[in-house]
């Protein structure tokens, strides 16, 4: 056989494997996406419809909250509020941790394992102690008890990209703005700050699809619309046996695309993030 | 350093210290004095100091030890799974036409959430209408039900584990080979070297430490498994699926509020998984990384 054909043959086989293997991965997010268009009586046709062969919003705009998700409105805000101020304090508070110790390896290794450990931590683990505290300080649901929660990975996960943003600037330009007479704080917010923008965005970014995504510790710490975030009312939508599959769906959709478009724009960061930058990617 | 520095470097921490010394320490703290406590929920005036008890009881708790069971199951049998498949991916598209598009595409899957999947899986896995039987009928194959038995429902979660998580392990493995010098391969295979050896004498020792990284991560992260478990088999039938933190879970919340017994187990879990961040931290060179020595 040429070398040419072989080649030819073995790419032909690499593809198949890798649309095989698409297929099996993508099928979950796929099945969402089309059950939230099917009508009621395709949600458990026999066979299964492989796509809505009736497409419909009904499951988005139905009129009632059993069988569209007309009532998600609340449950959309909360998730908003709750991860874009998670994203925004976070930044901000790492931003100023992770400039300490980079530049002035404030509490050396010590201080930064510690600091990573916190965004490894099971939730689990923390969620029971913290109940019993919010019951007291009467932070259940609450948008704050939330935020304040979320903040503990965000903060973590923030100190750690950031640092190796800011390892990245090179010492030499706060050299020079120290022999030109700035203070430490001015050389933070004239050179520190502004090449750290990019880096500053990358954590908004990965800490609000964490947030977004978190289910464990929204659904112990609120229990109504006015805290309970978008994954919580996907968990609570299971009701009896008719299950009103299309509205699931819809709110899975509803619920899964923002973090995936926003994952795939901001790809980079993301991996940097989810590996403690042990992948520079 | 100079006095002005120190004084910035302390101003700029101390928001994280105060913050974590808050939400952290003090959970913490509370959490471990609990766990020797009977303290629970639905008992007025109970949290009386019980010493070890909670703790021996986790060792007759057959509940518990079953949890453990099936943490260690996801650890065991998913992780190497996605390990595999991950490294697969990676090798399968590298070079081709399309990679980018392949590369993108594969990353989807760790950007759902788990309770997404989780109702995905209710679909797909339905006894009457998933498309799983619908599958299994081509092969003359009778419907299963998948979530009402132990061995499937255990096999759904692992699933769902393998397909949320070999991702991101294919993601550190590929971002590990492009790194990896192609004249350093050329070079082997000049000297004559086959593929196979390329890999195991230039690739692989380039990727092993990212290999490394990769699992224990993926280990820690397998300790937290929750939202897809709640969402399709809450555990069950009986106590099939029900992970060390579904467990905890269900003794510290869902069924009674037993904070006492919860604490124990999560203190133990918290353990665990120190350890694990702690062999995690070294295999990152954390110190290289900061520029910091290990004495300082």
């Amino acid at each position: 056989m040429r070398p040419k054909t072989k080649r030819r043959i073995v790419n032909s086989v690499r593809y198949i494997f890798t649309i095989l293997i698409l297929v099996v991965f993508l099928f979950p997010a796929y099945w969402i996406t089309i059950t939230a268009f099917k009508p009621s009586s395709e949600w458990n046709a026999w066979p299964p419809h492989f796509w809505p062969y009736h497409p419909t919003l009904s499951n988005f705009f139905g009129g009632s909250s059993v069988s569209s998700i007309e009532g998600i409105l609340p449950f959309l805000r909360n998730s908003l509020v709750v991860s874009t101020a998670v994203a925004v304090i976070a930044a901000v508070i790492a931003l100023l941790a992770a400039y300490s110790i980079a530049r002035f390896k404030t509490g050396g290794m010590g201080l930064a394992g510690w600091i990573i450990s916190m965004r490894m931590l099971p939730p689990v683990t923390i969620v029971i102690p913290l109940y019993v505290i919010y019951a007291k300080v009467n932070l259940l649901n609450t948008w704050t008890g939330l935020i304040l929660i979320y903040l503990v990975p965000a903060i973590a996960l923030g100190v750690w990209i950031l640092i190796t943003f800011i390892n990245q600037i090179p010492k030499e330009l706060d050299e020079a703005a120290k022999i030109d007479g700035a203070s430490n704080l001015q050389t933070f917010t004239h050179i520190i700050l502004p090449l750290s923008l990019s880096g500053f965005a990358a954590v908004m970014v990965l800490t609000f699809i964490q947030t977004w995504s978190e289910f464990l510790l929204a659904t112990i710490l609120t229990s109504n619309s006015a805290a309970q975030t978008l994954p919580v009312y996907l968990g609570r939508f299971i009701t009896g046996y008719n299950i009103a599959w299309g509205a699931l769906s819809a709110a899975g959709l509803i619920t899964m695309l923002p973090v995936i478009i926003f994952g795939i724009i901001f790809q980079r960061y993301l991996i940097r993030g989810l590996t403690f930058g042990a992948v520079k990617y | 350093m100079s006095k002005s520095s120190r004084k910035i470097a302390i101003l700029f921490i101390l928001p994280v210290i105060i913050f974590y010394l808050v939400m952290a320490i003090y959970p913490f703290v509370s959490m471990v004095y609990e766990s020797f406590t009977n303290l629970n929920l639905t008992i007025p005036h109970s949290g009386q100091f019980i010493g070890l008890s909670n703790y021996f009881a986790i060792f007759q708790d057959p509940l518990a030890l079953s949890s453990i069971d099936f943490s260690a199951m996801v650890i065991y049998i998913a992780v190497p799974v996605e390990m595999i498949l991950g490294l697969v991916f990676a090798y399968l598209i590298r070079g081709l036409k399309g990679e980018k598009i392949f590369r993108t595409l594969f990353l989807i899957p760790m950007m759902i959430p788990g309770i997404v999947f989780g109702i995905a899986a209710q679909m797909i896995f339905n006894y009457l209408f998933g498309a799983a039987n619908y599958f299994l009928s081509f092969l003359g194959i009778q419907p299963v039900a998948w979530l009402g038995q132990a061995a499937t429902a255990q096999f759904v979660i692992i699933f769902l584990d393998v397909l949320q998580w070999t991702p991101f392990v294919f993601l550190i493995i590929y971002a590990g080979l492009l790194s990896v010098p192609q004249d350093l391969i050329d070079a082997a295979k000049v000297d004559g070297a086959n593929g196979w050896q390329a890999f195991l004498h230039v690739e692989f020792p380039t990727l092993k430490p990212l290999i490394y990284v990769a699992l224990i991560i993926r280990i820690i992260d397998a300790l937290k498994i929750f939202g897809k478990i709640y969402m399709t088999t809450w555990g069950g039938p009986g106590t099939a699926t029900s992970s060390w933190s579904f467990y905890i879970y269900k003794v510290g919340v869902s069924y009674g509020w037993d904070i006492g017994y919860a604490s124990a187990l999560a203190v133990i879990l918290l353990i665990v998984s120190t350890i694990l961040v702690n062999i995690l931290i070294r295999f990152l060179n954390l110190g290289e990384q900061l520029g910091i020595s290990k004495e300082a």
